[in-house]
């Protein structure tokens, strides 16, 4: 009954940190700054409720329902994300920890009285699926290359934040954590750079939820081998892209020139974090 | 509505996605090459020719794999057993006029599908009866004279 009701309130507030971290990639104003940092507190909130449920040792899992985001203005979002909110209040007293639930409801309060501030936007152009940047023009070759692209990736992302915070949080090895942590920001970074520009292209979705078996696995050398090998992959597809927008638009050009490089980086913490288990 | 813009609605928005707690059967279709996999749960209605109430699905996949399962799932609620069987040599004999990479995406989910309708009908003689998986036949590989075939 206690972990049904935990699972419960861990679904909503995942479901609450994605509704806000989307709608977020909808705004073009200021406003997109706030819903990034309450999308970053309700992330906090999804983490502290897992580490509950390992100190409690009650099995948990990421599964959650499709995130509707498409609407036309983004007051409509606002008040989803401010419903979703008075749910997981309502749900909070699942998790018997006070100091983690105390804290919760306080941020909760807060991040609701700033939602009702926040001004209406006309949004519907992040879902009217023409595929085009302004004042840039691509060819529909690069539009469609860049779209795909857009969706493996903002999932892979997604997926990779996921997977590396459940490896976070079931690990004890502070070595291996501190390599985890810097891979989910730096995922989190990737995400939000896709998710603006499927916002722009006018293609923006939630991604689907995972797959048990995709961050429960056995064999962490084994994923960290393949993951290797996707970020070699997905070093590929940036090149390739690069290549397709590069006599459109300079800008893009560079912007996955500098993402390629950045696969380096993650490259480099996989091995160093293979080393390492290599090495116990 | 076009066929990209199909498409695109989606992989924006997939259909029939996510797992389904009360399932009255599950069946998975695999691509033993790359781990790639797709399950197919039904909440089904018993009849002569039982009857699919409901159907969702879970991959680990492509985004080619997302918008077949959609499609699929989508075609395949609300209709009886013997229709969903045709609607699975349907989707195999197109196959050949697809790209090998979309053709090995779209095996997954028919035979997806065709698990889970075998693994309804074992249950009803035994109900322990375990998830039937199937394999793909289709080599995902690109073709050499088009290496670069996209998907949307």
């Amino acid at each position: 009954m206690r972990r049904t009701q935990m699972q419960k309130l861990f679904k909503e507030i995942h479901e609450a940190w994605l509704a806000t971290q989307f709608t977020g990639f909808m705004s073009q104003t200021q406003s997109r700054q706030e819903l990034y940092e309450f999308s970053n507190i309700l992330f906090k909130h999804l983490t502290w409720i897992e580490n509950d449920f390992v100190k409690q040792n009650i099995k948990y899992t990421y599964d959650i329902n499709q995130v509707p985001i498409r609407v036309d203005k983004l007051l409509t979002m606002i008040h989803d994300i401010v419903r979703r909110m008075e749910l997981i209040e309502s749900e909070l007293d699942a998790c018997k920890d006070e100091s983690i639930t105390f804290r919760m409801r306080s941020d909760l309060d807060y991040m609701k009285s700033a939602l009702e501030k926040i001004a209406d936007e006309e949004v519907s152009s992040a879902f009217n699926m023409k595929k085009e940047f302004p004042d840039i023009e691509l060819s529909d070759e690069a539009k469609d290359a860049l779209t795909l692209f857009l969706f493996e990736e903002s999932y892979k992302e997604y997926e990779l934040i996921m997977v590396y915070n459940y490896s976070k949080a079931n690990s004890t090895d502070a070595f291996l954590n501190r390599i985890f942590q810097i891979l989910i920001d730096e995922s989190f970074f990737h995400l939000r750079s896709f998710g603006q520009m499927m916002a722009q292209m006018g293609i923006l979705g939630v991604p689907r939820s995972l797959m048990e078996e995709i961050y429960k696995f056995d064999d962490l050398e084994q994923f960290l081998k393949d993951g290797i090998q996707e970020e070699i992959g997905a070093k590929e597809e940036c090149k390739k892209l690069a290549d397709a927008v590069s006599s459109s638009s300079e800008h893009f050009a560079s912007f996955f020139n500098f993402i390629n490089n950045q696969e380096n980086y993650h490259i480099a913490l996989m091995e160093e974090a293979l080393a390492h288990i290599n090495k116990r | 509505m076009t066929a990209d813009a199909l498409v695109m609605e989606h992989m924006m928005n997939p259909k029939n996605y996510g797992k389904m707690e009360d399932s009255d059967a599950v069946g998975m279709g695999k691509n033993p090459e790359n781990g790639e996999k797709v399950a197919i749960y039904l909440k089904v209605k018993e009849e002569e020719d039982p009857f699919i109430e409901e159907i969702s699905f879970q991959a680990i996949g492509c985004s080619t794999t997302i918008v077949a399962g959609s499609l699929i799932t989508t075609e395949a609620k609300g209709i009886h057993f013997s229709r969903a069987e045709e609607l699975v040599s349907a989707t195999l004999g197109l196959l050949d006029t697809q790209s090998p990479e979309d053709a090995a995406c779209t095996e997954m989910v028919a035979l997806a599908l065709k698990a889970s309708l075998d693994t309804y009908l074992e249950k009803q003689k035994d109900k322990d009866f375990p998830m039937i998986s199937y394999h793909i036949k289709t080599d995902c590989t690109p073709n050499e004279e088009n290496p670069d075939a996209k998907t949307v």
